[in-house]
């Protein structure tokens, strides 16, 4: 896990004091509250609708023990006792004072947090797998450049009031974990013995974004050295910087300005800039040297792990009572994935008990908690996931049973990973004071409606996605089925999409009709539910019959009650 | 206008000096640069006003007296009046970008352009609405002098330039410190 040192202690140190001094000044008057906002914003403070709310970032999702303590003092101290972990791997407390942020943020320096940039028209928090450095199918481990890029992000004078808010992922494995194509850039690391003689590559994809205008990102540079990246990077977003519109909220995406250039003009003219940034003279001072390279990945090298034998899947659940065996290789089946080095594994807790307040939530007690199983079970470190979970990536399979009876006792082992009721949703109208409609309660009454583990095992893996509104922080356009919380005449409306999917084969979901009301939502999800059970073929997943069939058979059996249903908010 | 400005040289200290620039929106332009009061004759324009008038007799005359500077709006395209601004870097003392509105970014894309990409090096001066929490930035992408809008506390801006020591990417000002680190430890 990366170790601030000096400079990175410093920066953060001189944070808080710039930030404590432009709270003052906020408090005495000096700063009125239009100037003020964009300031705090850039340091993850929002106002909600209730309350100030902190976002603080989790760097590429990975998180200490000790640093999750913190979180849970904080949320003690300065909050009601939980927090919220988000799809950009930040987390969020949801009840702070403007006037103890600063305190806050001293409290996040001394275990080498932050909130810098975590919100803001900047370049927000960098996102990466979940799974990076243990994932068996990583091909390159990507947290030395997401570190790297960071530290060239933090603070960064020219790109700190963009045309709108700027997202980045990066990706080294097989299977796409971070939703690439759904960022402003998004970075895919390569190693091909025939580019830049084996060393490691990006292809970078520019212009993909959710929000009211879905778009995947289009490859505009392949093969670009790591080297360059500063360079190539600052070129990219000089040019959305100068030529990204200003004049319209919606438009000033990053995407509107690839789609209206087309991705080929676009990447023409940040070559044109490149061009002129990536001269020699230049290229010794921008590139990232080697020297930074070992200085960031001498602090991702592998723990202290054991030689061990890899457990067979019968040996594992083996170790359980007969009465315990049957959850036990449930969670194994879902929770637990498969591990680079032998004899070990990575475990999900899932975040998302059913019944609960909101998906992603953790109680101080959890927090401590899981942080104990980190330090017990996995070298003192987890990761945040971006469907709001949490992970303890270097677990030794032979203590799979003892860790599960551990995380139950937390009520975080519920072997819900992947299914449908591991429901990504946003804050909602309970919150979000940008929202048209609650998701929280709709996110519980489909996980009350799906309570029966059996089914929903059976159900297999089908994504369920909830935003509270068009801005589409619950990712809904991704989910194999989204809901959307629309305002009708002042009224809380849901529409469904459908046949949206994340990973590689990334797909924007599309509408399906008319939309509903809040309690005719847990029918609609049977509905659609059953033509899936009816007609899927052996071992075919939800999106696979999804794809077979098309919207109109899922479309009518959506409808089919439409009329019979007073209108109504969930009970 | 204001009488003092922040002026912050690359290898020197922020100080407060007079501020000898009166900047020129470029309406009223019936017979060229208006007389100016404060019996100030140095004048920045509109560099879209530069681009139609810098041929005239009367504009040559006064700027050959050094008295005639341009500012850049947020959305001119610099790069495309290139030849202009090579020209120019012989006759203008000084030069601004302008801040339509304390979050419009662009100007600082356009004083990192103007100092990588034409070598400008004589003062770029940030005008417009220009607070007290932009200074940091503003002096890291190429701006030394600032004009702050007359509500901002001076003595409070002159403070913000060492408020973060450290820097994590290259600046006009300064190489990151996780490079200069090298030269340290080696
Ligand atoms: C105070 C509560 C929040 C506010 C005011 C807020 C605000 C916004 C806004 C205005 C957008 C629209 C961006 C656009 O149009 O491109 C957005 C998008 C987004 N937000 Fe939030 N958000 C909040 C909470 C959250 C939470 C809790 C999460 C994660 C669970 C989240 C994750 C996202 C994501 C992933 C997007 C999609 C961005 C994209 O790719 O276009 N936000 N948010
Ligand atoms: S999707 Fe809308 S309601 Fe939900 S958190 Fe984002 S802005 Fe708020």
């Amino acid at each position: 896990m990366y170790k601030y040192d000096h400079i990175d202690q410093t920066l953060v140190d001189q944070r808080v004091i710039q930030f404590r001094d432009q709270v003052e000044r906020r408090l005495n008057g000096t700063i009125a509250e239009e100037e003020f906002r964009p300031l705090r914003l850039q340091n993850g403070l929002y106002h909600q609708r209730h309350a100030y709310m902190l976002r603080v970032a989790i760097p590429y999702g990975l998180l200490s023990a000790k640093q999750l303590r913190t979180l849970a003092f904080i949320a003690d101290k300065y909050d009601r006792g939980y927090a919220h972990f988000t799809t950009r791997q930040n987390i969020q407390f949801n009840w702070v004072e403007l006037e103890q942020t600063p305190d806050i943020l001293a409290e996040l320096a001394k275990v080498e947090m932050h909130a810098i940039q975590t919100s803001g028209n900047c370049i927000r928090n960098i996102t990466s797998d979940a799974f990076a450095g243990v994932a068996a199918d990583e091909y390159i481990d990507p947290r030395p450049i997401c570190e790297l890029l960071r530290q060239w992000s933090t603070l960064h004078p020219e790109f700190a009031h963009l045309p709108r808010k700027f997202k980045f992922a990066i990706n080294g494995a097989k299977e796409d974990r971070t939703v690439l194509l759904c960022h402003d850039v998004g970075i895919e690391l390569k190693k091909d013995p025939n580019i830049n003689n084996g060393e490691l590559t990006a292809d970078i994809y520019a212009g993909g974004g959710m929000g009211r205008t879905p778009i995947l990102g289009s490859l505009i540079k392949q093969g670009l050295p790591w080297q360059v990246l500063p360079s190539y990077l600052t070129a990219l977003l000089r040019v959305y910087n100068r030529f990204g519109r200003r004049d319209n909220l919606y438009k000033a995406r990053i995407k509107i300005l690839v789609k209206s250039l087309g991705p080929e003009e676009f990447a023409r003219q940040v070559e044109g800039e490149w061009a002129y940034l990536h001269n020699e003279a230049k290229q010794s001072k921008d590139n990232f040297t080697k020297y930074e390279w070992e200085r960031v990945a001498k602090h991702f090298t592998k723990p202290a792990y054991q030689q061990l034998n890899t457990m067979s899947d019968e040996a594992i659940p083996a170790a359980a009572t007969e009465a315990e065996r049957g959850a036990f290789t449930r969670w194994l089946k879902r929770n637990v994935k498969s591990h680079q080095v032998p004899g070990y594994a990575s475990v999900i807790l899932s975040l998302k008990p059913h019944g609960t307040v909101a998906p992603g939530d953790a109680t101080s007690a959890q927090m401590n908690a899981i942080a104990d199983l980190a330090d017990q079970y996995s070298f003192g470190e987890l990761r945040v996931t971006h469907e709001q979970n949490l992970v303890l990536a270097d677990v030794e399979q032979s203590k799979l049973l003892e860790l599960w009876q551990a995380a139950k006792q937390q009520h975080v082992a519920l072997p819900n990973i992947g299914l449908l009721t591991d429901i990504i949703a946003c804050p909602g109208g309970d919150f979000c004071s940008l929202a048209n409609a609650k998701s929280l309660p709709i996110a519980k009454a489909i996980q009350e409606r799906f309570d029966d583990l059996d089914y929903l095992f059976d159900l297999g893996d089908i994504s369920l996605n909830i935003s509270g509104c068009i801005n589409s922080c619950g990712h809904h356009h991704v989910g194999n089925i989204g809901v959307l919380g629309v305002d009708k005449d002042g009224e809380e409306w849901y529409q469904i999409t459908l046949g949206g999917e994340q990973g590689n084969d990334a797909s924007i979901g599309k509408v399906i009709g008319p939309s509903f009301y809040a309690n005719e939502i847990p029918d609609v999800m049977t509905s659609l539910i059953n033509v899936y059970v009816e007609q899927r073929t052996t071992d075919e997943p939800f999106i696979e019959t999804y794809r077979r069939l098309g919207v109109s058979p899922f479309k009518e059996a959506a409808y089919k009650n439409n009329g019979k249903h007073s209108k109504g908010a969930l009970a | 206008m204001n009488k003092q400005i922040i002026y912050f040289p690359k290898d020197g200290k922020p100080t407060l000096i007079i501020n000898k620039w009166q900047v020129w929106d470029g309406e009223r332009d019936a017979g060229g640069i208006p007389n100016l009061d404060h019996e100030l004759h140095k004048v920045l324009v509109p560099f879209h006003w530069w681009i139609t008038h810098h041929k005239n007799s009367d504009i040559i005359d006064r700027a050959n007296k050094g008295e005639v500077g341009v500012w850049f709006a947020a959305d001119d395209d610099i790069l495309k009046h290139a030849d202009i601004i090579e020209e120019g870097k012989n006759r203008w003392p000084v030069i601004a970008a302008h801040f339509p509105i304390f979050r419009d970014g662009r100007s600082f894309s356009t004083a990192a352009l103007l100092r990588e990409r034409f070598a400008w090096t004589g003062e770029v001066r940030a005008i417009g609405d220009v607070l007290i929490d932009q200074l940091l930035k503003g002096a890291r992408v190429g701006f030394d002098a600032f004009e702050l809008r007359p509500d901002q506390k001076l003595d409070i801006g002159l403070k913000q330039f060492d408020l973060i020591s450290v820097t994590t990417q290259n600046s006009w000002r300064d190489q990151r410190a996780t490079t200069v680190a090298q030269l340290v430890d080696r």
